[in-house]
């Protein structure tokens, strides 16, 4: 139970008090802070219209006369809220998180490469370690780049289709029955870490090539 | 409620703006009618403060007389008295980062600090205190123009690229002015405000403001009164400034570099191509002439020659709208509306190259150089709940993480991050028993810690002894809606708050500023008579402190007559200054200024011809 600050009312955790629609300094799961059921398949423009409708309603903007304790509750209140809608509208993101929150977290920084793209991220490795061996030097720094960017159109395709994969099925598995939830938490799982590798090598990629320019 | 006012704390202007009858209106002076204020802060030896229009005739610079010599004027710095422009290109800044061609320009006092300082009389002052003393300014313009009106709580705008220490800088010279800064508001976002009122616009937008010395480019998507950044990128030390620079190195090409050093020299120089570049706004070609004692500088200069100068200064902002382009994931195309904002989108080149880049003409209805001050004026309404649903969605401009195993900087928070946000990091302990953990706090994009600008460090603990990894002390970086960075730690196990020390790397400490603002105020309590007085005594003083000085070393310039009289007038002056007629010491200040001021310009003469002539020896060398 949480104390609203601006009325006092003690409630269960949630964004907005209950009684007077001040902001809450609660601890709350991404779904509950923007009040919609812990579902995979959601609709941006609807989830976008519900996190502007409470953004108005919760920002430190709205409350920058009130008491510190209020616009504490607020601040927090707005970030809990931006974190949940930036979670939750990347499908990559909202699965990740749908995962942790069925106690399935998949490793941070996974490591192992997914066997079938071995080949793959060897290949593009190797180009990321000589186009990074050759920073500085114009010619050949803008000849592997182009090669380096050829690779990156091919991960960028792979995880599109990735992406294509994850977002068919997340209609399928929210209709699941309980029992078949083991077997969607690994078809996720596998599915997941298999973008979120792809992303992190797209990623490698784009540093890479920006390297240049920011040095 | 008290009203809440906009301000546009800018490198070369400064305005205030608050709401009249529904919408935003920049106050101007009561008198001169004047809206911008140039942010020119004049300190004389002993601290007395000129701002604005009257700060500029302080700059030292040279001037023709009627009998066709040229002089020196103005405070030429150090202990003499300094005048500072562009005083925002130091905010925030750290004493080793300034640049050598600053050096040149100010006096700086120890640059090992955290703070950059400068050096005038006995005293040193921050950046935040120079910008206060505009801040106080515009206050006090804006109070008595509208005469019943107290200026207490404000918003002021900031380069949408300030990191987190030039944030702090600007609010602690708010905090420095007496004003409580309620929001600190980016000023790209701030223009589309102004602009949104009127239109109630849909549809996504990008604002390019290049000013005196900021550049920025905001990406934002405006929706049913919902104005949400969803890029911003830009460079905080690029602006008008540096074409004027350019002008100036193009101007003086042919001088000797001790010459072209001169503070004089310089800023005449400056002045004139400062405007050279304006007037080649509407013309096409232009003659720019600087009197120097016994030689002039005399050059034409085509809007041709002036776009090729300034050409490679705009092509870095084209290419950081490429990079916001790419953080927003849109095209150029997709643009539906471009907002020009700041003096230097005047430039036809700037026009033109942004038209060509986007494939569309840019708005530019509304003042650019007023846009921002009104913006921040209808952000204020919104903070007063004036605004009906209009709200703003920001982002933070670079991101924040912390110093890994190896010096690797580990992001927690990405640029571009809808604020307020926040993130809770876990830290535990990698040797046993071992007391305490030590953080890094980074800001940038860089992959090294050592590349990225370092925003704070502390240390978490005590912690009890215990087996390594076995502590968890959960670390909550928040950043507000000022794009400001606040730290919270809490002990896992014990959950007990851990007091965190946040010593920043850069800026002042929140004694430093205490210890200020009692400064302030005991400057404050004195009779305004009294300091009137105090600042008569020590014009006396640094003048003859000056002559004296002068005399001894070029007495040989002095000619027959005049000594005397400079002698006679001086000892009057000396004896003045003892006393306590402020008007009399002025007025014998006035009239010695005005004997010694050929005595003075033989000086300046007989340097100048040196410099030439040692050139021209080494030419023939």
């Amino acid at each position: 139970m949480i104390e609203c600050p601006s009325c006092g009312r003690r409630q269960e955790p949630r964004l907005i008090c209950a009684d007077c629609g001040s902001p809450l300094s609660a601890e709350i799961d991404c779904f509950a802070a923007l009040d919609i059921p812990q579902k995979l398949a959601l609709e941006l423009p609807a989830l976008e219209r519900i996190y502007h409708e409470l953004s108005r309603k919760v920002h430190p903007d709205r409350f920058a006369s009130s008491a510190v304790a209020v616009r504490d509750a607020s601040l927090r209140a707005t970030a809990l809220l931006t974190r949940s809608y930036r979670t939750l509208r990347d499908p990559i993101a909202r699965g990740l998180y749908w995962l942790e929150l069925h106690g399935e977290k998949l490793a941070e920084n996974n490591k192992n490469v997914p066997p079938d793209l071995a080949e793959l991220v060897f290949d593009v490795q190797e180009h990321l370690a000589e186009l990074r061996d050759v920073v500085g030097n114009g010619d050949s720094f803008n000849k592997l780049a182009t090669q380096v960017s050829e690779k990156r159109t091919e991960v960028q395709a792979l995880m599109d289709e990735g992406l294509g994969e994850l977002e068919r099925n997340f209609a399928r598995w929210d209709t699941s029955k309980a029992a078949q939830e083991s077997m969607l938490k690994l078809e996720l799982k596998a599915i997941l870490s298999k973008i979120a590798y792809l992303r992190t090598l797209l990623r490698d990629v784009d540093r890479a090539l920006e390297g240049s320019q920011a040095a | 409620m008290a009203n809440i006012f906009g301000i546009d704390l800018g490198t070369t202007n400064s305005l205030i703006a608050a709401m009249e009858n529904g919408a935003p209106k920049v106050i101007a002076e009561r008198d001169s009618g004047a809206t911008l204020l140039p942010s020119v802060v004049a300190i004389a030896p002993d601290g007395a403060v000129t701002v604005g229009e009257r700060a500029i005739e302080l700059e030292p610079h040279l001037t023709v007389e009627r009998d066709g010599r040229v002089s020196a004027v103005g405070f030429p710095g150090g202990e003499y008295g300094a005048v500072i422009r562009s005083v925002k290109r130091y905010m925030g800044l750290g004493g080793n980062e300034v640049a050598a061609e600053d050096r040149a320009r100010y006096t700086f006092a120890d640059l090992s600090g955290p703070v950059v300082r400068f050096q005038i009389g006995k005293r040193s002052f921050t950046p935040s205190q120079i910008s206060a003393e505009i801040l106080r300014a515009l206050k006090e313009r804006a109070e008595s123009s509208l005469e019943n009106e107290k200026v207490e709580r404000v918003v002021i705008t900031v380069p949408a690229y300030f990191n987190d220490g030039q944030r702090q800088a600007t609010k602690d010279a708010g905090r420095l002015a007496g004003l409580e800064v309620i929001r600190l508001v980016n000023e790209p976002t701030a223009a589309s405000l102004a602009y949104g009122l009127n239109k109630m616009a849909t549809g996504n937008v990008a604002v390019y403001d290049f000013g005196g010395g900021t550049f920025d480019i905001s990406i934002l998507s405006i929706k049913e009164g919902i104005f949400e950044v969803l890029a911003t990128n830009g460079d905080t030390h690029l602006g008008g400034d540096d074409i004027d620079n350019a002008i100036v190195d193009w101007l003086l090409s042919e001088l000797p570099e001790t010459v072209k050093r001169d503070r004089h020299v310089w800023n005449s120089a400056r002045m004139a191509a400062e405007d050279a570049k304006k007037r080649l706004t509407e013309a096409s070609e232009t003659r720019i002439v600087v009197e120097l004692p016994g030689h002039t500088v005399k050059k034409n200069l085509t809007r041709a020659a002036l776009d090729e100068i300034a050409g490679p200064f705009v092509a870095r902002t084209l290419n950081r709208c490429e990079l916001a382009l790419k953080d927003a994931k849109l095209s150029a195309r997709e643009i539906d509306a471009i907002v020009l904002v700041g003096g230097s989108t005047r430039m036809p080149i700037v026009r033109k190259r942004v038209a060509t880049m986007f494939q569309r003409e840019p708005l530019c209805s509304i003042d650019p150089d007023q846009v921002v001050a009104l913006g921040a004026a209808v952000q204020a309404s919104v903070l007063m709940g004036t605004q009906g649903d209009m709200l703003l969605l920001d982002v933070v401009p670079l991101s924040l993480g912390i110093e890994t195993m190896g010096g690797i900087m580990e992001r927690l928070i990405h640029r571009n991050t809808t604020i307020p946000t926040s993130i809770t990091e876990g830290f535990t302990t990698a040797v046993d028993n071992q007391t305490h953990v030590d953080v890094h706090v980074l800001q940038g994009e860089r992959e090294l810690a050592k590349d990225c600008r370092s925003l704070a460090r502390f240390k978490l603990g005590p912690i009890q002894p215990q087996p390594a990894g076995v502590p968890r002390i959960d670390v909550a970086f928040l950043i507000d809606a000022n794009g400001i960075l606040n730290v919270n730690a809490r002990d896992q196990r014990t959950g007990r708050e851990h007091s965190i020390d946040v010593k920043p790397s850069y800026g002042l400490t929140d004694d430093e500023i205490e210890r200020m603002l009692e400064e302030a105020i005991d400057l404050g309590e004195q009779d305004l008579e009294e300091r009137l007085l105090i600042s008569a005594r020590n014009d006396a003083e640094q003048i003859l402190g000056a002559l004296q000085k002068q005399l001894g070393e070029f007495g040989n310039l002095v000619e027959a007559g005049e000594r005397a009289q400079i002698v006679e007038t001086a000892g009057r002056l000396e004896a003045a200054r003892k006393g306590t007629d402020r008007e009399f010491i002025a007025k014998l200040v006035e009239e010695l200024n005005e004997i010694t001021t050929p005595f003075a310009e033989r000086i300046m003469d007989a340097a100048i011809k040196l410099a030439l002539e040692k050139k021209s020896v080494e030419e023939l060398a």
